[in-house]
């Protein structure tokens, strides 16, 4: 017998999408007005009422609990993210109604693809996600780079569904089920066969060697668009891909850890590789991310020896992180049109107090450095590896992030040391100001006081 | 004692520069922000005196600590206190701010209040590192002291300051995210990082042995030692005057005291282990880098290398193991915190006026100058370790203790102190003595200001020198603990 309590938080975005078609037509102010009013009814809901939905199912209480979580913290980040996407849409000229229906998409493909059990959801889940993006990044139709970028990305996720679905399929001709709890004992078939879904997933969080398509991506598609690929698809793909090394308790597989331990490594080394030489920033923050996917990748792996809350605590200040330096860049134009190219950062300092300070705020969180939450959020990553045993890789983490505070502080160093060369419209937008500053001093918050956040989380999980 | 005077050392600079950066910068002057950054520094100074007043010097251990409680989980504790090694060196950074403050009233003219605010932020993280004693507030300061450190060298610094704040910054950076992995080891093993548990914890000899090395990246690079210290010279000759002094004065310290606090207690196999590697490339780092020093054409390269060669002699000091050493080593480190912070002002004097640290544009100055020449040559001789000035006391016990272990290592200190006296003694020749140039006639003597800090620096010196048992009174105990 199905429970259908538990489909609730889909069943709300459902609604929210047939409300803002109906009035998207008439009027597209009032729709991002009522989707800022949804969900932050379902965030209401979920942390309310969330664990209640499926309380009658099978499902174990720490997944449970996972669920509700990251369904929460999904919400609240398109809360910011819909605030934040009415202003650079209206100065790009993109500013239509279906960018919002194709933002509750893709969040009701990531709710989907998040508490999915079985590999055929999961796979509706994750398609309903990547073709609303797809669409996200050629959204700006007259611009041929962001053309080509939804075209790059469509063709390669494709292919990356491909695998998927052949994996799902090999799996299935082996063990005749679809559902991940039934999978106990693996063949050589279907251990190929979860392989190939492992690289599928890899690709969607570009991981590398399957991150090719995520600079090209990032740089081509309008910086909204770059914002949300970055921060919330990618975080429900991480934790489905989570749940899949749990459930399928793949740390007892030799074969695919090695797979694992390969592109953990891989990511972080060619994240900093390719960021060094970049000089557009978006491209920059691209590679960036592929090295902070490593360290994720290290805290899943390493999972046994962490709480929930430390885990929560990396992904959550990444998040906040990627929020708050893209809330900045969309407050800055050129003449041309988006910001784009990192000289363009040149002397920000003498235009705009704010905005430097809270990058480098931003910049320094994610170079790990001290007395920013970025600094805990490595540690507690690196204290699980490291007594797990990881040590080689715990090397290549800290090594990589030295490399990458080099390319932090290139950026600082363009902000606050060099006259600017360019002059850069300052797009007062109110909304992006409160965001990033409050973004920023939280980020600075959560160093001295975290405990507030972790006990949060461990709490849920209790 | 209840009152929180350890927190409240730290969090004055912080609040001060707090309140600076919300003042509005267009209606100050610069001289307001100057004074305002003086009158908190002054006051953490007058502040930081109650800590020797107060201490109790024939107990061992911590004082004034204080514990709260920071993450549940992991055991990170805000726990800090201070015992005989750090009273000195926080005493020595409250005193150097006020005079970094002082010597840049002029020199630094646009966008003064950020500078301000910079220095009360480095003032308050190196005071962390000095106070705490878990490990990862420790290593939490250690790291934080990096960023103002980068932004005043790379704003306020020379024509090269890029570079040169980039590799200060990430040699430091690789140094010590060693040391990261090795501390949260040792977190992982003894489940606390507070530093008396985890000193009377004994590692696996071999373990031990590579926590010892990743710790030792991180020191070395900070001390520097001889392979880790091409960043030193290139930082201080781009840094501004106050960024020398701090850098020389305070932060070259903060590796040396990573080796008395945390090296050698935690790692007492691995440091005899480690003895002769660290002999090695100490007499190289004195030997070499004088010679070095002797053919510098810039002042303040040569008094780069001239540090290098002095904390050559503190890591030589703490590593013979004995008591005497490690007095000699931490007597030489206070010293040399003085001594080459009034010797990169008295090159920053005669920068600011003639705009040049080539050695070969000056010459006679002592004819226009008097007062100049009179303090360089009292700061020259405490630099060669004359007697009656701090830098003897330190010298004679690092070589003196040298003896019990070997007599090479005497002979390469000893060589070491010669070629010392050498390059300082050529240095304030060709600068003070000699013909008149017709550019440095119009230069003026020190101006009141500058006589003042000159005068306590002297003082200090002096002062050390003659009567050395005021510091040993106080170090004596504490170090007795750390080399058990």
């Amino acid at each position: 017998m199905i429970n259908f309590y538990q489909f609730i938080p889909e069943i709300f975005i459902l609604a929210l999408i047939l409300l803002t078609l109906c009035f998207g037509l008439f009027n597209k102010d009032r729709s991002i007005a009522i989707n800022t009013l949804g969900f932050f009814l379902l965030t209401l809901i979920l942390i309310n009422f969330g664990k209640d939905f499926y309380i009658s199912t099978d499902i174990s209480l720490n997944t449970i609990n996972l669920f509700v979580l990251s369904k929460i913290i999904l919400s609240i980040g398109s809360i910011v993210f819909i605030l934040l996407s009415k202003r650079p849409l209206k100065n790009e000229n993109l500013y239509r109604y279906e960018y919002i229906l194709f933002i509750l998409f893709a969040i009701l493909g990531s709710f989907v693809l998040i508490s999915s059990d079985n590999f055929l959801t999961a796979f509706i889940g994750l398609e309903l996600q990547s073709l609303s993006l797809y669409l996200m990044a050629a959204f700006n139709t007259k611009n041929l780079k962001s053309n080509e970028a939804g075209i790059k990305y469509f063709s390669l996720g494709a292919l990356s569904s491909g695998f998927l679905l052949f994996g799902i399929s090999m799996i299935y001709y082996d063990t005749g089920t679809f559902y991940m709890q039934n999978l106990n004992n693996f063949t050589t078939i279907s251990e190929i066969g979860l392989s190939l879904i492992l690289i599928s997933l890899f690709f969607k969080v570009s991981a590398a060697p399957f991150h090719i398509w995520t600079p090209d991506v990032y740089e081509g598609s309008p910086t909204i668009s770059t914002l949300f690929f970055a921060s919330l698809p990618k975080f429900a793909s991480l934790i489905f891909l989570f749940r899949v090394y749990q459930e399928l308790n793949i740390s007892g597989i030799q074969s695919l850890n090695y797979i694992f331990q390969i592109v953990c490594a891989i990511s972080l080394l060619v994240g900093v590789y390719g960021a060094i030489t970049q000089k557009v920033i978006k491209r920059l923050l691209a590679f960036s991310s592929i090295n902070h996917i490593g360290f994720m990748l290290l805290g899943i792996m390493s999972y046994q020896f962490m709480s929930e809350g430390t885990l929560f605590f990396y992904l959550i200040i990444y998040l906040i992180t990627t929020f708050g330096i893209f809330a900045v860049l969309l407050n800055l134009r050129t003449v041309e049109g988006e910001f784009t190219k990192i000289s363009q950062l040149n002397g920000l300092r003498f235009t705009s107090n704010s905005k430097s300070i809270s990058m480098l705020v931003f910049f320094f969180s994610l170079a790990g450095i001290p007395p920013f939450a970025g600094f805990f959020a490595k540690f507690f990553i690196l204290s699980a590896s490291i007594t797990d045993g990881f040590f080689f890789l715990s090397i290549v983490a800290v090594l990589s992030s030295v490399i990458a505070a080099f390319y932090y502080l290139t950026i600082i160093k363009n902000m606050f040391f060099n006259k600017s060369e360019i002059e850069l419209l300052v797009d007062n937008n109110k909304i992006g100001k409160v965001i990033f500053i409050s973004f920023g001093l939280i980020i600075t918050l959560f160093f001295f006081y975290p405990d507030p956040l972790i006990n949060l989380v461990d709490n849920l999980f209790k | 004692m209840s009152f929180p005077i350890l927190s409240l050392l730290i969090l004055t600079p912080i609040i001060g520069a707090l309140t600076l950066s919300l003042s509005s910068s267009s209606q100050l002057k610069n001289k307001t922000i100057f004074l305002s950054g003086l009158w908190i520094t002054t006051g953490e100074f007058l502040l930081s005196l109650l800590l020797p007043i107060f201490y109790d010097k024939t107990k061992s251990g911590y004082q004034f600590t204080e514990y709260h409680t920071w993450f549940d989980k992991f055991d990170i504790n805000y726990y800090v206190g201070v015992d005989g090694v750090s009273i000195p060196l926080i005493l020595l950074t409250t005193f150097l701010v006020p005079i970094c403050l002082l010597c840049s009233l002029n020199s630094i003219q646009n966008r003064a209040k950020e500078f301000v605010i910079y220095f009360l932020l480095l003032e308050s993280f190196i005071i962390g590192v000095f106070v705490s004693i878990d490990l990862v507030i420790f290593y939490v300061f250690f790291e934080a002291v990096l960023i103002p450190m980068f932004l005043i060298i790379g704003i306020w610094g020379g024509e090269n300051r890029l570079y040169a704040t980039f590799k200060f910054f990430l040699y430091t950076l690789a140094g010590s995210v060693l040391m990261l992995l090795a501390i949260i080891y040792i977190i992982s093993k003894v489940k606390s990082g507070n530093i008396e548990l985890i000193s009377n914890f004994t590692f696996d000899q071999q373990i031990e042995l590579i926590l010892f090395l990743c710790f030792f990246a991180s020191f070395a690079v900070k001390v520097p030692m001889f392979p880790f210290h091409t960043w030193l010279p290139d930082a201080h000759v781009q840094a501004p005057t106050s960024g020398s002094v701090i850098l020389a004065g305070v932060l070259l310290k903060l590796g040396a005291y990573g080796f008395i606090r945390l090296s050698l207690p935690f790692f007492e196999y691995a440091s005899i282990y480690f003895q002769p590697m660290i002999f090695a490339l100490s007499c190289v780092a004195i030997v070499y880098t004088s010679i070095v020093a002797l053919r510098q054409l810039d002042m303040k390269k040569m008094i780069a290398y001239s540090s290098v060669a002095h904390m050559g002699f503190v890591t030589i000091g703490i590593f013979t193991l004995t008591q005497d050493g490690i007095n000699g080593a931490y007597f030489q480190m206070i010293s040399h915190g003085i001594v080459s912070a009034a010797l990169f002002l008295i090159v920053g004097v005669v920068y600011e006026r003639h705009h040049t640290r080539m050695i070969s544009d000056y010459s006679g100055v002592t004819n226009v100058m008097p007062k100049y020449s009179f303090f360089f040559m009292i700061f020259m001789l405490s630099s060669v370790g004359l007697p009656g000035t701090s830098g003897f006391v330190g010298e004679f016990l690092v070589i003196m203790s040298t003896i019990s272990v070997s007599v090479y290592l005497t002979f390469f200190t000893a060589i070491g102190v010669i070629l010392g006296a050498s390059y300082m003694l050529l240095l304030y020749k060709n600068i003070n003595f000699g013909d008149l140039k017709t550019d440095i006639k119009q230069l003026a003597d020190l101006s009141n200001i500058e006589i003042f800090y000159f005068s306590c620096l002297a003082f200090l010196t002096m002062l050390l020198g003659i009567y050395p048992k005021l510091l040993f009174e106080m170090i004596n105990k504490s170090i007795s603990m750390s080399i058990l």
